[in-house]
């Protein structure tokens, strides 16, 4: 009896159905009225007593175990007939389009991120402006040679109303409306009186930072700027720093990367020097602190800014400017996947 | 501004490699943009070979060719045709080889083995103009009969070679502006590892020769010429320059042009004060005076121009006429020319401010301006002028005919500075030893005027007219010391910063990545556009528009005052590129004027507003299986905006929404909060289409992005108890009039239960023919909900009832 069980049991657990004739044969063979299963138990009253219990729990055991090896093969019938015989699997999803950010935000959002984690807050300010917060409160004399450096697009003349040409402006009204500690990053657009090009356009984007706290130094200046550009543009990056003009800090820097292309090497974006320029800086010049109102003997700070459009270029190897406000969707569909 | 190597060398013995320096330069703040070899003779006479004409005779087929055979020190004869009427056996000449390129201006020319008229012609004979050594064409150059023959040309002739730097000069740095300027950086830099100084060109051995011409000075506006020195030269012969002249401003870019111009642009160049040399015999009056001119008094420049002065423009002038414009442009009259004999030398230093609103009335930049208008050294004119005299008399031959004449009513004394030590370790983040302090201050020439211990006296010469305070003494001093040397430290020095609420960034951000999420792609339009967009009576006036006074060009002469016009440019620009399906968004600034403002700030007549454009145009999916293709519709545009405004906290059944017709769209729909309207949602109508030829419908959304984040600035997020209790839908199929809205059923709806009712919604809308002239049938859904209990069928049953009746009332609805 107990070897009879036993191979029932293999028998079942080794079943195999191709469709639903087979399982129903599984089914009278072993599970209906007349199957196997029930024999057993038909002859289970002529087992010795002495042996009752233990072919009792053998034979619930086999009926569970048939049972069960019924319902998987049913199941597994049932999700073959379900689907995909002869359903085509490659065919495309649903058309749900994926749009995209543009490669300005991108870039401004990842350098916004990266100071966030130092501590930067955003402040904003307006694109129309008048010549103190643009010029003069940044230290540009009037008729200084400086002032040619921005070809300007004015508004008013006498007194004059101007489209700010840097974000600079947003220090001033930063430090004539907030005290020191100031810690802030200053995007937004800008505009300068130039012909439309591959490499110039009368719009594009800067971002500023300004700290100006007791004891800000060049060296903080630099390890800023350092940490900025490895994690923008990778962690063996380098920086290096040429002395340079701006009206507005004293001492005033131009920065470079290593060329995050060929890692230094020299290649056509970086014109054979391993150098990328990228923001100018400097530490606030006094006067710039006075003019908007801050002790600038007890006051030191650090400015630094960036054209976003240039680092998007690099970024992306994008070489034409124009291509960032045509909105030709071929490009901007180009960033669905950028982050 | 170039600065030619073996120019700099004569101040400075060193022997660096040009990269090596070109690294030096930028690394202490004059930025080397550029380096360039420099040939005094254009491709160096490669090729050229020194031969004899060992036979000629008359060309068989012309007659004034000739057939000439040329040893050149190869084992055979060479054959050279030649045309020049001189050629004759036994010279001595110059003779370009085959596979030799000759230039001429920017064009060259290859010698290539060839036939002429039927003879072979193996090279060409050349003329001094072709090789570039001279500029006779008088025939071919016939070289002394001592030539090596076979000897290269470019050993036979001697050619300058120098390595160029081209210097992008910042506005602070006039005194880098000159090859000695150069040097002393260069040697302030090297001195803090080597011991190094420049050498300044001896002017000891000045003194006058006779006293033969005697001009006055006179200076009526010193206040804009503070020093004004002369001196006159006679027996002067003017004739070409020598060679090493030539050469040195060649290599820096400038034209030869005669041994008195070149020597004042040599030292103009070399020591940075600009000279100008006047014609002695010109100078009406023997009297030079330095004033201002009557308006409008004519004067002709040295460039033939004739020009109008203005009453503010400073005159060089004899006792007749104006002879110069001072510090910016000489006259046509006054300079010098072949027959000069007598020169009047100027060497003076004017205004910076005066000079640069002269140059700009004039539209004039020139060397003397470029350095006036950034400050030049009043202490070093005298320098310069005796400089400029030995090198007349050395190689013009002349006599120093007077005195120096000088003058300089007030003195500049040098810029005194307190440096504190303390303040250079503060602003660096770095002490450096005070006798690095020192030794860089000494380098640059800047005196320590008295040592108080952690407090330097100093005197700055003032040709450093960016150094006058002692941030800009600090600046020196980490120039010098080097920006790349300074330490990057481990920690950070920040201080707490707290971010203004709402986080307008974060929002944005928020929003953008919705609609990209949904398949819009985010475009920027330029701020800058056409004032003719904005019409007198249209809906953006043009009265508002906010006009550009000097502007690019017609198309961009005024700023938007909406973002709908750089969107149907956006739509067109695509179409016409077979995307005609498309789904975009931007967030952009938007400018009006306001002439009526009575604000003393003029800044207040203009204001920026932020606002979020939606387009959408084509089809609302691409063309796929399975899925009907189907054109965008108000429906989908209005659903997106209004997930924008919920993403943000705006709650939408708040929103009152009124139809709206203005001259761009065809239907839309203002959304309003709180009586202020957020946003305009409409599609476009055919003439604005029309205008920007676009042909297919666009659905246009415009979001007030800054008021809505002032509506929004008190939302909050709080959780609800979930309700025990089910909630109950009960629907209506109503029949109304067409010009019933949805919203309208909706405020009755709330209106007559305001407890229970927690949602209506239109699930189904019907509006065949067969309804009735002017009917239509919505289908509406109530959802019902009692936090407390369970609703019974009693007390809906009564709500909507009333719910029917009130709607029967006032809609005149029908229950269907």
């Amino acid at each position: 009896m107990i070897e009879k069980i036993k191979g029932l049991l293999k028998e079942t657990e080794e079943f195999v159905v191709k469709n639903v004739d087979e399982l129903e044969q599984y089914r009278l063979k072993y599970l209906s009225k007349k199957g196997e299963i029930s024999t057993l138990f038909g002859d289970f009253k002529n087992v010795a007593p002495e042996l009752k219990k233990e072919v009792g729990q053998k034979i619930n055991l086999l009926k569970q175990s048939a049972q069960q090896k019924f319902d998987e093969l049913k199941d597994y019938l049932e999700d073959q007939s379900d689907n995909t015989e002869g359903t085509d699997l490659s065919r495309p999803g649903e058309p749900i389009e994926l749009g995209s950010r543009h490669p300005i935000s991108l870039v401004k959002n990842e350098i916004v991120s990266i100071f966030n984690k130092l501590g930067f807050t955003v402040d904003e300010g307006p694109e129309i402006e008048d010549d103190w917060h643009v010029f003069s409160a940044l230290n540009f004399p009037p008729e200084h040679p400086a002032r040619d450096m921005q070809d300007t697009f004015f508004i008013e003349k006498e007194p004059d109303i101007l489209l700010r040409t840097h974000t600079s402006s947003v220090q001033v009204r930063v430090m004539q409306n907030q005290k020191p500690p100031i810690r802030t990053l200053l995007p937004g657009r800008v505009f300068r009186n130039e012909a439309i090009s591959a490499r110039a356009h009368c719009i594009f984007h800067q971002i500023e930072g300004l700290f100006v706290a007791e004891n800000v130094s060049f060296a903080d200046l630099k390890q800023t700027l350092m940490y900025f550009a490895k994690e923008m543009f990778g962690e063996k990056t380098q920086i290096r720093l040429r002395p340079s003009y701006f009206p507005f800090t004293e001492p005033s820097a131009e920065m470079d990367v290593s060329c995050s292309i060929c890692a230094g090497k020299g290649c056509n974006v970086c014109k054979y020097t391993g150098w990328l320029e990228i923001l100018g800086c400097g530490m606030v010049d006094p006067n710039v602190l006075e003019n908007c109102g801050i002790d600038s003997e007890k006051y030191t700070g650090f400015a630094f800014g960036m054209g976003v459009e240039r680092i998007a270029m690099l970024k992306y190897q994008i070489k034409d400017l124009r291509l960032y406000f045509e909105n030709d969707v071929r490009f901007l569909r180009q960033f669905k996947s950028a982050y | 501004m170039n600065i030619s190597y073996n120019w700099l060398k004569n101040y400075l013995d060193i022997d660096i490699e040009p990269d090596k320096l070109s690294e030096i330069l930028t690394n202490t703040g004059l930025e080397v943009g550029g380096v360039e070899e420099f040939e005094s003779i254009k491709g160096g006479l490669e090729g050229l070979v020194i031969g004899k004409v060992e036979s000629c005779e008359k060309h068989p087929n012309s007659d004034h060719l000739s057939l000439t055979t040329v040893n050149v020190g190869q084992a055979e004869l060479l054959p050279i045709v030649c045309g020049a009427p001189n050629v004759a056996q036994g010279q001595k000449v110059v003779v370009a080889t085959v596979g030799t390129t000759l230039y001429n201006g920017d064009e060259s020319f290859l010698i290539k083995k060839s036939k002429i008229r039927g003879e072979l012609s193996l090279g060409m004979i050349c003329a001094e103009d072709e090789i570039g050594v001279g500029v006779s064409h008088d025939g071919i150059m016939v070289l002394p009969s001592d030539a090596q023959i076979g000897a290269l040309a470019k050993d036979y002739f001697s050619i300058e070679k120098d390595i160029v730097f081209e210097i992008d000069l910042t506005p602070n740095r006039i005194d880098g502006a000159s090859h000695i300027g150069v040097a002393r950086d260069v040697a302030a830099f090297l001195k803090q590892t080597a011991d190094i100084d420049i050498i300044v060109p001896n002017v000891d051995l000045f003194s006058k020769d006779n006293d033969t011409l005697k001009i006055d000075v006179v200076v009526e506006n010193t206040e804009v010429c503070p020093r004004y020195v002369g001196v006159t030269l006679t027996d002067i012969k003017v004739e070409s320059s020598p060679e090493w002249l030539q050469n040195r401003l060649k290599a820096i870019g400038l034209s030869p042009i005669n041994n008195i111009v070149d020597i004042t642009n040599f030292v103009l160049h070399e020591v940075g004060q600009p000279l100008h040399a006047f014609d002695a015999s010109k100078i009406k009056g023997n009297r030079v005076v330095v004033k201002t001119m009557p308006n409008k008094t004519p004067f002709t420049t040295l460039d033939e121009e004739k020009r109008e002065l203005h009453s503010d423009d400073l005159m060089i002038c004899n006792a007749e006429d104006g002879m110069c414009i001072a510090g910016v442009f000489g006259g046509a009259e006054s300079g010098v020319t072949n027959e000069t004999t007598s020169i009047f030398l100027e060497s003076a230093c004017f205004h910076p401010v005066s000079v640069r609103k002269t140059a700009r009335r004039h539209g004039l930049n020139t060397d003397a301006s470029f350095r006036f208008e950034r400050g030049v050294d009043p202490n070093i004119t005298v320098y310069a002028l005796k400089r400029a005299a030995l090198l007349i008399k050395e190689i013009a031959g002349a006599k120093i005919s007077s005195d120096i004449v000088d003058v300089y009513p007030e003195p500049v004394a040098p810029f005194e500075v307190e440096l504190r030590l303390k303040q250079v370790t503060r602003l660096i983040g770095e002490e450096l030893a005070k006798e690095k302090v020192i030794g860089i201050l000494e380098a640059l020439e800047i005196e320590i005027h008295e040592d108080k211990g952690e407090v330097l006296s100093l005197r700055i010469p003032p040709y450093r007219v960016d150094v006058n305070r002692e941030v800009d003494v600090i600046e020196e001093i980490l120039r010098i010391y080097g920006y790349n040397t300074v330490p990057i430290y481990d920690t950070v020095n920040s201080t707490l910063a707290y971010e203004r609420k709402p986080n307008k960034n974060l929002l944005q951000n928020l929003v953008s990545e919705q609609l990209s999420s949904n398949g819009f792609n985010e475009m920027m339009a330029n701020s800058l556009t056409k004032q003719s967009y904005y019409n007198e009576d249209g809906f953006y006036s043009s009265g508002s528009t906010v006009k550009i006074f000097n502007p690019l060009s017609q198309d961009l002469n005024g700023m938007r005052q909406t973002l709908m016009f750089g969107v149907l440019e956006a739509v067109i620009f695509n179409s016409n590129r077979q995307n005609s399906t498309l789904k975009l968004y931007e967030f952009g600034n938007c400018y009006n004027y306001n002439g009526d403002s009575k604000d003393d700030n003029p800044l207040k007549k203009y204001t920026q507003k932020e606002k979020l454009a939606l387009a959408v145009t084509g089809n609302s999916t691409n063309e796929s299986w399975g899925v009907e293709t189907k054109g965008v519709s108000f429906s989908f545009l209005k659903a997106q905006v209004e997930n924008v405004l919920s993403r943000v906290g705006v709650d939408i059944n708040k929103l009152e929404q009124k139809v709206t017709s203005c001259d761009l769209y065809k239907e839309a729909l203002v959304l309003s909060l709180n009586d202020k309207e957020i946003a305009v949602v409409g599609a476009i109508n055919k003439s604005t289409l029309k205008q920007f030829d676009i042909k297919q419908d666009v659905y246009f959304a415009e979001l007030n992005w800054g008021d809505i984040l002032k509506g929004i600035r008190n939302h909050k997020v709080q959780f609800v108890e979930l309700s025990k209790y089910p909630e109950v839908r009960r629907d209506l199929s109503l029949l109304l009039d067409c010009s019933v809205s949805f919203n309208t059923i909706k405020d009755i709806a709330f209106k007559v239960e305001k407890k229970l009712l927690k949602a209506v919604s239109l699930f189904d809308v019907y509006e065949g023919k067969n309804l009735g002239e002017n009917k239509k049938s919505y289908a509406v859904s109530f959802m019902l909900q009692d936090e407390t209990k369970t609703l019974k069928d009693k007390q809906i049953d009564k709500i909507m009832n009333k719910m029917i009746s009130v709607l029967k009332e006032e809609l005149n609805a029908q229950i269907r």
